[in-house]
């Protein structure tokens, strides 16, 4: 065959030192030149973006959750302003209610006392009418009986008749009852 | 789906014909050869090294060869002077290292290694004076890079080394990572070669994470610990064994970056310089119905072996560095609290 002797011929497999030094000098020149122009600023940005997408979402998350507290908050916020409204208008009603009792009451008492206070009245104004009339038919019956006697009767004497016929007679009341019934 | 029949129809009829055409011509064994040999010798001299660069002409058979620089550096006198051609070879050739001659000449793959260094610093130096303030990529290329900067940062780095030490190596892994994807990528242009497809290329980028994997251990254990764990951890009587085995196992990391790579490397652009070649060698141009679009669809899979390559080489790198620093850990057990699940996965894999 013919390959043998070309491999043996051909310098393919052949390790050229001069060429290992010059893949390292290279090699070694591109790793600092990329090292220093590129590879930093590269690996710097690629850093910052993912420390800015980080913070970009862990910034979110936070306001996500602080609107929640605050959407919290005012939820019960409004529930407690609700309750409290409620509980005042209930208040004020009770008040309303016990205000309007004790007024009834007090002007009930107010009316029964007016009552009261005019029915004594009426029964001293009717005792003393009663008396007043009692005194005056004593006078009348008196000036009769004198008139009639040729007013000679000694006073004290024929009052005290008098007096004693007035008190035969029958009360006001019973009077005004036997005058009816006849 | 017609259209894929019809193709496929046209590939197999035009194979079977210049089959036929080849044997109805009855060509000689020693012509085939000769014709395999010729194209064989074309394509190896064309994925190997030279001290000149080779400018085809298009549509021409000329070639316009640019003589590079030449460097040698006797370490006694004439210890450069060209001689014979021992292997079998035309011409002379300049002694070896072993003969006292150091060869730093520019070659073919230095001219297209520091090609794939310019443009990787060009292209990261436009990329960096943009607009700092924007903090979000704009566009496929900005996009892209910066996907890939990250993907090293946090699976490669990150993963392997853990989170305490890893930031350390990302400038050292972005590195590696983009400057061996650009010189796989350089090699699939038209006049371009791929340095990576060189074994002293790979051999001189295996040695740089040696170092660095090395630096990595003596940092995170000590000299006193990173000389200790060369003993592998065993009786005194067994070190005569062990450390020739660990000494071994720190060269075979290194060893292995630079065949993997290389192999992957030339094995693609030998395929695709076969297939090519197939028309040359059978001598029919209809085989070009067959191999154009084998190449073709070689050439995608080489563009993705670049990337696939440029990311084990360096997720390897990342992998040896993290070993390196979980062995300072295993001295240290208070350390370990916070990124034992990183370390613990890195020597699992160890």
């Amino acid at each position: 065959m013919f390959l043998p002797s070309v491999l043996a011929a051909s310098s393919f497999v052949e390790v050229r030192p001069g060429l290992i030094f010059w893949t390292i000098v290279t090699f070694v020149i591109v790793l600092l030149v990329l090292r220093a122009k590129a590879w930093g600023p590269i690996l710097s940005l690629v850093e910052e973006r993912e420390k800015q997408i980080t913070n970009a979402i862990e910034s979110a998350k936070r306001e996500r959750a602080e609107a929640e507290k605050l959407l919290a908050d005012q939820k019960t916020a409004i529930a407690e302003a609700r309750r409290e409204a409620a509980e005042s208008t209930r208040r004020v009603q009770a008040d309303m209610e016990k205000f309007r009792d004790e007024l009834m009451a007090k002007s009930r008492k107010e009316a029964e006392e007016l009552k009261l206070s005019a029915r004594r009245e009426i029964e001293d104004q009717k005792a003393k009418a009663i008396a007043e009339v009692r005194s005056m038919a004593v006078d009348l019956a008196m000036e009769v009986a004198g008139k009639l006697i040729n007013e000679r009767m000694d006073d004290s004497k024929h009052r005290a008749l008098a007096e004693q016929f007035v008190q035969g007679l029958p009360s006001a009341t019973s009077a005004t009852a036997t005058r009816r019934s006849a | 789906m017609r259209k894929a029949m019809v193709l496929f129809a046209c590939l197999f009829a035009g194979t079977v014909w210049a089959s036929e055409q080849a044997g109805g011509h009855g060509l000689a064994n020693e012509d085939k050869d000769a014709e395999g040999e010729d194209v064989a010798g074309y394509i190896l001299h064309h994925v190997a090294d030279s001290n000149e660069y080779e400018f085809e002409v298009p549509l021409s058979h000329n070639h316009i060869p640019i003589h590079l620089p030449r460097i040698l550096i006797p370490f006694h006198d004439g210890a450069c002077t060209p001689v014979a051609d021992t292997h079998g070879g035309h011409g002379e050739v300049v002694p070896g290292l072993g003969a006292g001659c150091l060869d730093l000449s520019i070659t073919k793959h230095t001219v297209m290694m520091w090609l794939a260094a310019l443009l990787l610093i060009g292209s990261l130096l436009i990329w960096s004076n943009r607009d700092k303030t924007k903090l979000v990529p704009r566009g496929a290329g900005a996009n892209l890079f910066e996907m890939l900067v990250l993907f090293v940062r946090d699976e490669l780095a990150i993963k392997n080394i853990g989170k305490e030490e890893g930031p350390r190596y990302v400038p050292y892994l972005l590195t590696a990572f983009f400057f061996i994807l650009f010189m796989n990528l350089l090699g699939l242009f038209p006049w371009m070669a791929t340095a990576t497809g060189n074994i002293a290329v790979t051999c001189g980028l295996a040695l740089c994470t040696f170092f660095v994997t090395q630096v990595a251990g003596i940092r995170a254990a000590g000299i006193g610990g990173y000389l200790k764990h060369l003993t592998g951890g065993v009786a005194p009587w067994l070190w005569p064994i062990m450390i020739p085995v660990e000494v071994l196992g720190l060269f075979t990391k290194p060893f292995a970056l630079t065949i993997r790579l290389f192999a992957n490397m030339l094995a693609g652009h030998i395929v695709i310089f076969f297939l090519l070649g197939l028309i040359f060698m059978l001598r029919n141009p209809a085989v070009a119905l067959v191999s154009v679009p084998f190449a073709f669809g070689i050439y995608l899979l080489e563009l993705f072996v670049a990337f696939v390559q440029a990311y084990v080489f360096t997720m390897l790198s990342a992998l040896f560095i993290g070993m390196s620093v979980a062995m300072g850990h295993h001295h240290d057990d208070h350390h370990e609290t916070g990124a034992s699940h990183d370390h613990g996965k890195a020597h699992h894999l160890g």
